[in-house]
């Protein structure tokens, strides 16, 4: 089965400043993924160019497993979706949007009447299909932003920050209109978000950028500072790593982190003492925010806090190994 | 001060008599501009919207060209075609010297670039989005000049509109290249020169008038499209 897409020594630049850095990503067909990153980690320019409407610096791009090196054909433009983070709906109604999209793609003109309603009807806008587009509020605008990008039936659905500047009431519809898209499991669907739990629930995989380039880490326990001889200063404390590289940012998954009530003896290089300063419960796990000076985020069981005796303000240690911290 | 309201009450009186002769070179005014206007409209808004969509080599070149353009003497148009199109020019065997057509090129010459330079300026004010979200829905080359000039039309029919206004209102190539011929080349702006310069003032005046209210009939219906804009 070919890949949905191939990225190779992909690089982008910005004012001349690498704001993309990805030298091997493979994306599966018929996986929904989650792009998580903070601002300026290279999401939107990733989704910018997953639908070829920017070109890398370079680096190159196989969609479907044919290199794109120019422009895109009429039907490998239809097999992509695009929802931009602050959707544009041009003058006129909710759906004479979808029809001039529908056009765009080459759909006849006879089947465009029943197939702007089918996508008006899966976004839960029906009844908004004559109201004229510039009147929508931001919920509705993603949602018919949604079904003009679904109403050609690509097998790429790209998201840009579906869920930004909107309340709980229009994320929950829009997070119930990427499951049932997902569920179908016949569409690549890739959406952006800040929020990892959201991402992590919502999607089959995760992909987490930091700087421009991906990471393996979950986007917690992320620390900036200068790495030197296996030793990385953030400026508060110093981390144990066992890389030699030169490196700007690390990250310790919060799973890798061992919570107790006194130091251990052990192999681990890395030993914090800290004040235990949230608990939160999230998907059936413990996490745990502890603060050594640095922000750390453990994930622990319930059964753990129970044994451990937990509670906000206590002083607890903290223990990794240096194998646990990813260097980037 | 008897003079110029004898004159003034005298033009207002040719006006709403609906002289005929005066009338004529009105028509005959706007019927020059309005095709100039069009034939300008049709290549200037394409060529600014495609100038703006694209980026190559040379475009900051015909940018600086455009802006020169923008600022030549009419009558400096009017010579340079004046000596394309009389007899012993390179198109004087067309015999257009003399005629509405040449008329017609010269202000359509004159507006093209203040037309497609309104054209580039509504393309790049407009919203930051469009031209993305058009590209991402299929747009391309033809298509999306099309669709970008739809989604600006106001805009684009502003820079026609302002084109004509500017057309309507030229008088130094319209006199070189038409010959100012009555009842076939003479526009308001010539026939006012000509009515003055014979002392026949009040019907300069009667016109001048008339010009004034096509040019806030002009300025009306940019201002109503200012606000229709995208």
């Amino acid at each position: 089965m070919t890949n949905a897409y191939q990225l190779d020594n992909i690089k982008v630049f910005y004012q001349q400043k690498c704001s993309l850095d990805l030298p091997h990503l493979t994306i599966a067909n018929h996986q929904c993924i989650a792009l998580l990153g903070d601002n300026g980690a290279g999401k939107s320019t990733l989704l910018n160019l997953l639908a070829f409407l920017n070109k890398p610096n370079q680096g190159q791009i196989q969609l479907a497993g044919q290199t794109i090196k120019s422009e895109l054909s009429p039907q490998q433009r239809r097999s992509i979706g695009y929802v931009n983070q602050q959707p544009f709906l041009l003058s006129g109604s909710v759906a004479s949007n979808i029809d001039l999209a529908l056009k765009l793609q080459g759909i006849p003109a006879s089947e465009r009447p029943q197939r702007t309603a089918n996508a008006l009807a899966r976004v839960n806008l029906s009844h908004l299909a004559k109201q004229t587009a510039t009147t929508l509020s931001g919920g509705e605008l993603k949602r018919a932003a949604i079904a003009r990008a679904i109403a050609h039936d690509p097998d790429i659905l790209l998201l840009d920050e579906p869920f930004s500047h909107l309340d709980q009431n229009h994320i929950h519809q829009l997070e119930t209109i990427i499951e049932q898209l997902a569920a179908q499991k016949d569409k690549t669907i890739i959406f952006s978000t800040h929020d990892r739990l959201q991402g992590a629930a919502l999607a089959d995989t995760t992909l987490n950028l930091i700087k421009g380039q991906i990471t393996k880490s979950p986007l917690l326990n992320v620390f900036h500072g200068q790495l030197d001889q296996h030793l990385f200063d953030t400026g508060n404390i110093t981390i144990h790593t066992t890389s030699q590289h030169q490196a700007s940012h690390i990250a310790i998954d919060p799973h890798e982190i061992i919570i107790s009530n006194e130091v251990l003896s052990s192999s681990m290089r890395n030993h914090f003492t800290g004040r235990l300063t949230a608990i939160a419960e999230e998907a059936g796990t413990i996490h745990l925010t502890i603060d050594c000076g640095e922000r750390f985020y453990a994930i622990i069981s319930p059964d753990a806090l129970a044994d451990l005796n937990l509670t906000i303000g206590k002083s607890i240690y903290l223990s990794f190994k240096s194998t646990a911290v990813s260097v980037f | 001060m008897s003079y110029f309201a004898d004159s003034l009450s005298a033009a207002t009186d040719l006006i709403l008599s609906f002289d005929q002769a005066l009338y004529e070179v009105v028509f005959n005014s706007i019927s020059i501009s309005l095709i100039a206007a069009l034939i300008a409209g049709i290549v200037a808004i394409p060529a600014g919207i495609v100038m703006a969509l694209n980026q190559f080599h040379g475009k900051q070149l015909i940018q600086h060209t455009l802006n020169t353009l923008m600022a030549m003497p009419t009558v400096l148009i009017g010579l340079l075609l004046y000596g394309l199109l009389s007899r012993l020019g390179p198109f004087g065997h067309l015999e257009l010297l003399y005629t509405p057509t040449a008329i017609i090129m010269a202000e359509a010459i004159l507006i093209f670039p203040i037309m497609m330079n309104l054209a580039i300026a509504a393309v790049t004010a407009a919203d930051p989005r469009l031209v993305p979200t058009l590209r991402s829905l299929g747009a391309k080359s033809t298509t999306l000049t099309i669709q970008v000039a739809k989604q600006t039309r106001f805009i684009m029919l502003a820079a026609v509109i302002t084109g004509f206004g500017r057309a309507i209102g030229e008088v130094g190539a319209a006199m070189m290249v038409g010959g100012n011929i009555e009842g076939y080349t003479r526009t308001m702006t010539t026939a006012i020169a000509l009515e003055t310069s014979k002392g026949e003032f009040e019907v300069g005046l009667a016109l001048g008038l008339l010009l004034l209210l096509i040019a806030f009939l002009v300025n009306f219906i940019l201002s109503c499209l200012q606000r229709e804009k995208v």
